[in-house]
């Protein structure tokens, strides 16, 4: 059955790797702040972009509240809220400016674009996913971003119990992958850079974290190890 | 206990409790609010609307100004509660302002600044929520959470600095603003009185507490939910978000 899919922060990443992966047998509306020219080659055929760049959450809301109407998606089977930035360095040198992007790109936008999905995921039966992080339990080089994915769980946890019977929620929590965002985030993990999970296993991982249902649910080395899939077993 | 408090949200509940407390020990008391607290001779009000980011960012240099300080609590905070999506997107951006990434700047700027003396004490108020979930509140408990994980996060690195970070984590006060939230029926006789849990946390900076959960009945509720997360959470739905009659923010 084809599904419609709504996936923000596709055009790199854990994102991408998703979009990626379902992309062949569902409808998929993703989001990115790059402008449609740079990122079409990184997107899958078939697949309708929206730049929505979620530093401005109000903005983005509408952008994309706008493109699924021109799409004529009434119902929204599933959305999975992937964007999400980072800034590496010690609590006193984050900025203002820093904080701002951080908490409204990872929470703020999250939780907007929430609220204004509930119609459209609840008039299909559909499922909401936020992807947090390992860090949510708290890291000292990434104090603001760590507040962010807690900020995250803490909502999924009440939103999920609010929405029972109405909505699923679910919150993945990806351990280290090898994405982009550290290099952004002016993170550099060094050798143990090299254990980081690809961003096409991370989603594999995710993708199955989200049939299962779970939340919520960490996606992370000892899921790799315990899936099998070092041993070639399809994840 | 002599020095310099910073106070935010320092005209009423907790916080109220708090300024008057500090001046009665003989501190001098810098609150932020937006309506005055009670005068007095070694109080200094800065008038600021810390939900809003412009009012913030024109504020900050009064308050660097104030400093610097020996005790930084961070208090100001409002909830929303009622059914997630009924709730305008305007109250969720001052509120997650208000509650999180006001105390952050702040926190992050004041270290930067050396707004802090050196064995400064530096409280987040949280909520108790970040321990049961918050069904009914999702934003609130989002921005509660986030205060404690970034409270957490940076306890090491403000350490090395001559600084200690002290969480706390109060169930239900006896304050006009949780009156407002709670659910029909509830019984008020039950929160704890803000001059007691501000006698708490004052007493906890004292003895050098990382984390204060003020009371009893809170310290229980908060094993609970670390043992039950999910029993926990949908009790709180039982018990708030389904006798819930309307929406307040």
């Amino acid at each position: 059955m084809t599904d419609r899919i709504l996936i923000t922060g596709a055009t790199s990443g854990i994102g991408n790797a998703l979009t990626k992966r379902i992309a062949h047998d569902n409808d998929v509306l993703v989001t990115g702040s790059r402008s449609a020219e740079l990122v079409s080659p990184d997107l899958p055929a078939g697949v309708r972009y929206v730049q929505a760049d979620q530093t401005r959450p109000e903005e983005a809301v509408d952008l994309i509240d706008g493109a699924l109407e021109s799409s004529g998606w009434s119902g929204l089977d599933l959305a999975v809220l992937n964007a999400g930035i980072g800034f590496a360095c010690e609590p006193h040198a984050e900025t203002p400016d820093t904080i701002h992007q951080t908490l409204d790109v990872n929470l703020m936008a999250s939780m907007l674009l929430a609220r204004s999905l509930s119609g459209r995921l609840e008039a299909a039966g559909g499922k909401l996913v936020l992807i947090g992080s390992v860090a949510h339990r708290g890291a000292s080089g990434f104090a603001t971003y760590a507040a962010s994915k807690a900020g995250l769980h803490g909502f999924a946890r009440a939103l999920r119990e609010e929405w029972r019977n109405r909505i699923r929620v679910q919150i993945i929590h990806p351990g280290p992958t090898a994405t982009p965002m550290h290099a952004r985030a002016g993170f550099d993990p060094g050798r143990i850079g090299r254990l980081f999970l690809k961003p096409e296993t991370m989603a594999a991982m995710v993708h199955r974290a989200i049939r299962a249902d779970k939340s919520p649910v960490t996606v992370s080395f000892g899921r790799y190890i315990l899936s099998g899939a070092f041993a070639g077993r399809r994840l | 206990m002599t020095g310099t408090a910073l106070v935010t949200g320092g005209a009423s509940g907790l916080g109220q409790a708090l300024v008057r407390q500090l001046l009665a020990k003989d501190m001098h008391v810098v609150c932020v609010d937006l309506v005055p607290p009670d005068t007095h001779a070694n109080l200094i009000f800065i008038k600021c609307d810390l939900a809003d980011r412009r009012a913030v960012n024109i504020g900050w240099s009064a308050i660097l100004a104030a400093g610097p300080y020996d005790l930084v609590v961070l208090n100001a905070g409002v909830s929303a509660t009622g059914q997630f999506e009924s709730i305008p997107a305007e109250v969720y951006r001052r509120l997650i302002t208000l509650n999180t990434e006001t105390p952050i700047r702040m926190a992050s700027g004041l270290m930067r600044e050396a707004a802090l003396r050196s064995g400064a004490q530096l409280v987040f108020v949280s909520s108790l929520s970040h321990f049961t979930g918050y069904p009914g509140a999702a934003v609130y408990a989002a921005s509660k959470d986030a205060l404690a994980v970034y409270a957490k996060s940076i306890r090491a690195a403000f350490r090395n600095r001559g600084v200690s970070v002290i969480s706390m984590y109060p169930g239900p006060l006896r304050t006009p603003h949780a009156e407002r939230h709670a659910p029909a029926g509830a019984n008020a006789s039950r929160r704890m009185q803000p001059n007691e849990a501000a006698l708490i946390l004052l007493a906890g900076t004292i003895a050098g507490d990382k984390v204060i959960i003020p009371g009893i009945p809170a310290k229980l509720t908060a094993l609970a939910g670390r043992l039950f997360p999910a029993t926990v959470t949908r009790w709180m739905r039982r018990e708030i978000f389904q006798k819930l009659d309307r929406s307040v923010f």
